[in-house]
This record gives C-alpha cells, structure tokens and sequence, in this order.
C-alpha cells in the first residue's frame, strides 16, 4: 500500500472501530435523534470524505 | 392497493425495461469478457446506478425496514458498517482492476485459482460461491412474494411474485449479459432513489416534520433510538450481522466481479463516489421508513410486512405506492439477475473448464448460459420454502462467503499465501458456517459469521505456512501491483 492509501485505511479503520464502540458505550442511554443516529450519520459522511480523497488520482488510462 | 393499477405498472415496466434491455446490446455479447463483464468497457455512470442495484436488494426497502422496525436504530448502524466497508473497493478496487486486465480475469476465483497456480482453489471458491448465493437469490424471490401478497392483500399470491421476478430475472441476463442487466439495474435504482425519497418526505410531512417523526419516536418507543435499546441489537448480534456485510464488497463475487468491469479507475472511482452518495441516501430511507412504520402500524406480527403496510397507507397516494412497489420488485431482479450471471460465469469458466481441461471461450459461453436457467430455478424452489425473516438469511449467506476473505487479502498482499491454505480454510469454514446456521445460528453464543472470518484466516495462516508458496507468481503478480500503484502517490 502506498502512503496515501496507509493514512486514508487508518482514518476509515478508525471510523469503523469508533461505529461499534460508541454507541454501545457513551450513546447507549442517549434516546434522542442527536444520538445514536446522528453519530453514525456523521461517520457515513466521513466515510465518503475519506473515499474521496483515497481516489483523487484515479486516471483515465485504459 | 387495487389489484389493476399494480398488474398494469408492472406492464409498464416490464416493457420499459424490455426496450432499454435491448437497446443496450452492441452484438459484441459472443466471448465471455464481452458477455459477463461487457468487454471492461463500462463506464462510471452506469456502473454507479448498477453497482448500486445489485448491492442494494429487495433486502433493503424490505429487510432493513423490517429489522428496524424490529429493532430500532441499531439497523441503521448495521447498515452504516457495511457501508464503510465498501472503502475496501478503494483498496482493492485498483487491484482487482489491474490484474483483470493484465492476465484477463473473467471470475473472481479464477484469479484466487492463478494467483496460487492451482485449479482447485478456482473450483473450490466457485462453489462455495454457488452454494451460499443461491439462498441468497431466494431471499430476494421471497421479498417480492411478500410485498406483492403484501401490498394486494394476497390478489397476487406469494408463488405469481416469485415467479414473475424469476422470469424477468432470466430475460434480462439473457438479452444481452451484464450490458443489460447494468442498463435496467440503471433504471431501476434512478427510479428507486427518486420515488422512495418522495415517499419518506410523504411520510415524515404526515408525522409533523422531522421534529415531529422523531418526538412520535421518543414519546412511543425511546428504546428505539439507541443500541442496544430493546435489546434485539445486543452487541454480539450487532457484530456477528454486521462482519459479514463489512466484507461484503470484496466477499461477493456478483460485486467483486465489477471491479473488473469499469473501462478506466476513474470510471471505478466515478462507481464508487456515486454509489457511496446513492448508498447514503437509500439507508436513510430505508431506516426512516421502518421507524415510520414501528410508529403507525405497532405490533405487526412479520416486520416484513412494515413496508407493505406503509406503502398501502392513506399517507401515501396510491399511484406513487404502486411504483415503489414494482420499484421494490424490480431491485430484487436486479440483484438476482447480476447473481445469476455472476454463478453461471463461475460455473463454466472456473468449475467446468478445471474439471473438463481445455474447454474454449465459445464452448464456455455456452455452458454459462445454459446454467443461468438451471441457477434461477434452484433459487425458485428454495423460495418455495418461505423460510424467516428475510434480513437473517440474507446474512447467513453472506456470513459463508467471508470465508473467502482471508484468501482475497492474500492474493494481494501476502506472498506466503498457498493453494492448501486457501482450500482448507475455505472448505472447512464453509462447512462450519453451514453446520452452525443449521443448528440455531449460534455456536458458545456467537454468531456463525464471526466465526467464518476468525477460523477462515487461522486456517489459511497456519496451513499456508505449513506448505510451499507459489513464489514465482506470488512475485510477479504482487510486484506487478506494487509497480502500477507507485505512481498514484
């Protein structure tokens, strides 16, 4: 793996193992939209971002 | 839902999808590059809306509604895992891409099969892709046998669906391959997005806007807006549901076969951002539609029937109902259809040439089509057996194909990986997988999808380590890739 793809793989490796353990801890009595809910809006987000940036120098070399 | 307007959209778009199925042909349908994967010629837009189609399942508008019905907001972050896992298309995308090209890869086990230079690993993964899709393909029948017994309070009885949508099934990977089946998967999501948002925006109005759409959650069911909340989403559930599907893009070879479909990596990379922003959008969708649904049809017996029930709701008008309904219908064929050409191609180009020796392209071409029939049918009979809840046996499928996973990562980036370690690992997990569906779906109280990955990779470590590597092609394909990815820094 090149550097970009080792920098853009830890932030999504990060992002995933934060989708499992913070609702289950700290959001788990959070019963409200702002939640649950909007943390893992907020990673999907960030999962597109990090995409994204992981493909700017796709060419269109056949 | 009047049983006419429902019979008459499906002619609508059945036609539609006919004319467009026939105009995508360009007479160049005769090899089996040009059949299966549309020559690598695809390009971003199409292969977006049809990577989406084929991901996203009756299982979604359907199954996901369902389990959040059933579960609250847990299935959103179900959903949301396998969402990020579609990253690895950013990781292997490129990858998978270059050798395809480099050394014509029509399957993904007969790259698996070349990269550790033994047939059996290409046959071996074959069927294991056939024996845990073909239920998966079911799932998608009994979708669409539900919701049209659902919606028509069982006018269209449960077998017409199932038949309907095998048939469609079959024609539109006939006509003309993949370039079909991505052309009406194209018009099928476009039309899916578009009518199932109104329809959320519908139904979310009707509740008093979004602040209103989540008080009628907190006052009815608080429990539904946290995990585990009623419990239904404990934390190992959660994991061993959402493993498998993490894997997913890499797992399932009727979508990792279209990463050697796109024409350049800037169409993959058109592909992937456009399925990412469509993926996003369809979950929401699905989620906010099970928890409308928990709030204005409480206590169904078969969450299944949550989106029947909303969509033949006074909320939404009638006509708009009956399209997302065929629209619903028409997801599960685009899924079926991209499996059926997937497991046919895999049939001929992997287990019957490795079996047969020698077997050339035409010959293939015609083995893989004869199967198609033979593959629809079996998922036919298997729908027949109306088995539970649909988002539960869609993951059991999906749970024995991460067994594959560990061989995959291999291929790209271990060396030491052998063709023993890939048959043992995954013989042997597939088997366990099954043995553990089969007896309840757990084994020490974990799920059988957690159990495929760990045992999958300890096997295909130790035994890899154990046996010689092909060291020559490990080499020559790993350094290939390294070579071609330097220069994307």
């Amino acid at each position: 793996m090149n550097q970009k793809e080792k920098f853009w793989g830890l932030i999504i490796l990060l992002v995933v193992i934060l989708g499992y353990v913070i609702p289950y801890t700290f959001l788990s009595d959070v019963t409200k939209w702002y939640g649950s809910f909007l943390f893992w809006s907020i990673l999907a987000v960030i999962t597109i971002l990090a995409n994204y940036f992981l493909t700017t120098d796709w060419s269109d070399e056949e | 839902m009047s049983t006419t307007l429902v019979w008459s959209t499906i002619t609508i778009y059945v036609v539609i999808a006919i004319v467009i199925a026939y105009l995508s042909r360009n007479g160049r349908q005769n090899s089996m590059s040009g059949y299966f994967l549309g020559e690598r010629k695809l390009n971003g837009f199409v292969s977006a809306l049809s990577y989406s189609a084929t991901t996203y399942s009756a299982f979604m508008l359907v199954g996901l509604a369902g389990l959040t019905y059933n579960g609250g907001v847990g299935a959103f972050g179900f959903e949301i895992i396998y969402f990020m896992g579609v990253s690895l298309v950013a990781i292997f995308g490129p990858r998978f891409w270059l050798v395809g090209n480099k050394y014509g890869y029509v399957t993904p086990s007969e790259m698996l099969g070349d990269r550790y230079q033994n047939r059996w690993v290409a046959i071996v993964s074959a069927i294991a892709s056939c024996l845990f899709l073909i239920p998966y393909s079911a799932v998608q029948l009994t979708g669409i046998g539900y919701l049209l017994q659902g919606v028509t309070n069982d006018a269209i009885p449960y077998t017409t669906g199932v038949i309907i949508a095998t048939v469609l099934a079959l024609i539109f990977s006939y006509i003309a391959g993949i370039r079909s089946v991505a052309w009406t998967d194209s018009l099928q999501s476009l039309i899916m997005i578009i009518t199932s948002t109104i329809v959320v925006i519908l139904i979310v109005n009707s509740l008093g806007g979004l602040s209103g759409f989540f008080a009628s959650i907190e006052a009815n069911d608080p429990q539904a807006l946290a995990v585990p909340g009623n419990g239904f989403f404990n934390f190992w559930t959660f994991l061993g549901l959402t493993l498998p599907w993490f894997f997913f893009s890499i797992s399932n070879p009727q979508v990792s076969q279209r990463l050697f479909m796109p024409a350049s990596l800037k169409s993959m990379r058109h592909m992937l951002m456009g399925f990412l922003v469509f993926g996003l959008i369809y979950t929401v969708v699905s989620v906010v539609w099970g928890l409308s649904a928990s709030i204005l049809f409480p206590g169904l017996e078969n969450a299944d029937l949550a989106t029947p029930m909303l969509l033949s709701s006074e909320v939404v008008p009638p006509i708009l109902g009956v399209i997302v309904m065929v629209g619903i219908m028409a997801a599960a064929i685009s899924t079926i259809d991209s499996i059926l050409l997937t497991l046919s191609s895999l049939f001929s180009r992997d287990v019957y040439r490795n079996v047969k020796g020698d077997v050339d392209d035409r010959k293939q071409l015609l083995i893989g089509k004869i199967v198609i029939p033979v593959i629809a049918v079996l998922a036919f009979l298997f729908a027949q057996l109306e088995l539970d809840l649909i988002a539960v046996l869609s993951v059991a499928s999906s749970a024995g194909l991460i067994v594959v996973v560990p061989a995959i990562i291999g291929t790209f980036f271990w060396k030491q990986g052998t063709a023993a370690g890939v048959i043992v690992s995954v013989t042997i997990s597939s088997i366990l997988v099954i043995y553990i569906e089969a007896t309840g779906g757990l084994l020490l109280g974990l799920k059988s999808g957690i159990w495929g990955i760990v045992v999958a990779t300890v096997l295909f470590m130790v035994v890899s380590l154990m046996t010689q590597p092909p060291e020559q092609k490990a080499n020559e394909f790993i350094d290939y890739i390294k070579e071609r990815m330097k220069s994307k820094k």
